[in-house]
């Protein structure tokens, strides 16, 4: 089945020029819902998000239809209940993925596509990758989905986990693991 | 938990007089350095322990963390655990339990270490099980203290063998919840593990009796 042209989901790297398109979703109180941070409102704080946080980041895409940018993915690196550092321990073989869609892009399967792209490239750019983990709201049930359908395993409910909006929340957690993509045994993964 | 000991031998005694061990915890103290320096040399015990930067600590390190104790980072929360009779005050300092906060400000982590001459199901659950009931005392980590709006205390260990599973037994004892296992969570002697993960939160009933 041929997808049409302006349906194809692609992700590429972000430039300051989409500061508008981030902003469009950054201050949708529906989109930020479920993070950490409050829905901006000026543009600059988005541009400012860009240049500081984007553009250094470890993996951070925009993700596309078509031409257009509709919301963004990132993976950092190291363990996903350490904040703050950029740079992974040697040691850790975990990563930990996150996105955001414009609100008019839901219910599309958009997501889905983007996460297992995503899922994809980081086990093909990170021979030291064993696990990537997301976690997803205990309410957002469109998120668990998502990562479902993106071929995540749901591994159970880990309560008053993260601090969202300033209250704790019970976060369900789901992981991508190596041997899931490639069938071979832990043994073989070489530590 | 309390155990019961043999009675002790000799004159009988107008009512019987049973010797019974009970677990508290407390703030280390420098005197505590003779007991403390009987096991933590042991490297077995003193790889997860506070003080630890290399593989022996020195009395001096000891003493350092003994004098400090809650003020060092990153061990805002660390108390020793007492093994003592009911009526003989506090008793020996048989190791240590320290609670320490994640960059989530709502969820810390449980760490015990015993003596390995000490060291029991029974005793790791007691000691948790007072560790949690210290920090929800009042249904919630006090204001102003180290551990202020933490809600979630956790602990990640291997999932299933030998070598965890102790410490599986005692979190369940001490009324932790086993919530998930994380995949390839962690690398332990360079193979990758499944590892659950065990939590106790605020509003969980505290298991004292």
């Amino acid at each position: 089945m041929e997808r049409e042209p302006e349906m194809e989901v692609t992700l590429r790297e972000f430039a300051e020029a989409d500061t508008e398109a981030l902003f469009s979703w950054a201050s949708d109180p529906r989109v930020v819902r479920f993070q950490r941070r409050e829905a901006y409102s000026r543009v600059d704080e988005a541009r400012r998000y860009i240049l500081d946080h984007v553009l250094p980041h470890p993996w951070y895409r925009a993700i596309c239809v078509g031409s257009v940018v509709v919301g963004s993915i990132s993976i950092k690196p190291g363990p996903a209940e350490e904040g703050g550092s950029r740079r992974r321990s040697p040691s850790s073989t975990r990563a930990s993925l996150g996105y955001r869609l414009a609100h008019g892009y839901w219910g599309r399967g958009i997501a889905t596509r983007a996460v297992r792209m995503a899922a994809e490239a980081a086990f093909a750019e990170w021979p030291w990758l064993a696990r990537l983990e997301a976690v997803a709201d205990g309410e957002n049930p469109a998120s668990q989905r998502v990562l479902e359908k993106a071929g995540f395993v749901r591994e159970g409910v880990l309560r008053r986990y993260l601090v969202l909006k300033g209250r704790p929340r019970d976060m369900v957690m789901f992981s991508s693991v190596d041997t899931d993509r490639r069938n071979k045994p832990v043994e073989a993964h070489g530590l | 938990m309390e155990e019961q000991g043999a009675p002790a031998a000799g004159t009988p005694e107008p009512e019987p007089e049973r010797a019974e061990k009970v677990v508290t915890l407390r703030p280390f103290d420098l005197a505590d350095a003779d007991d403390v320096i009987t096991w933590a040399s042991d490297p077995v015990v003193t790889a997860s322990m506070p003080w630890a930067s290399g593989p022996c600590p020195t009395r001096e390190s000891l003493l350092a963390f003994l004098r400090d104790g809650d003020s060092a980072p990153p061990h805002p929360w660390v108390r020793a655990v007492c093994l003592g009779s009911v009526s003989g005050g506090g008793g020996a300092v048989v190791g240590a339990v320290a609670v320490t906060p994640t960059d989530d400000w709502c969820r810390a982590e449980i760490g015990v270490v015993l003596a390995r001459a000490r060291w029991s199901v029974g005793l790791a659950a007691a000691a948790m099980r007072r560790a949690v009931a210290e920090v929800f005392v009042d249904g919630g980590a006090p204001r102003g203290g180290t551990l202020e709006g933490v809600e979630r205390v956790e602990a990640v260990v291997e999932a299933r063998g030998g070598g965890g599973d102790a410490s599986r037994r005692a979190l369940e004892e001490a009324g932790f919840r086993r919530e998930a296992v994380l995949r390839s969570y962690r690398a332990v002697e360079g193979q990758l593990r499944d590892m659950a993960i065990y939590s106790f939160i605020s509003t969980d009933p505290l298991l004292l009796h």
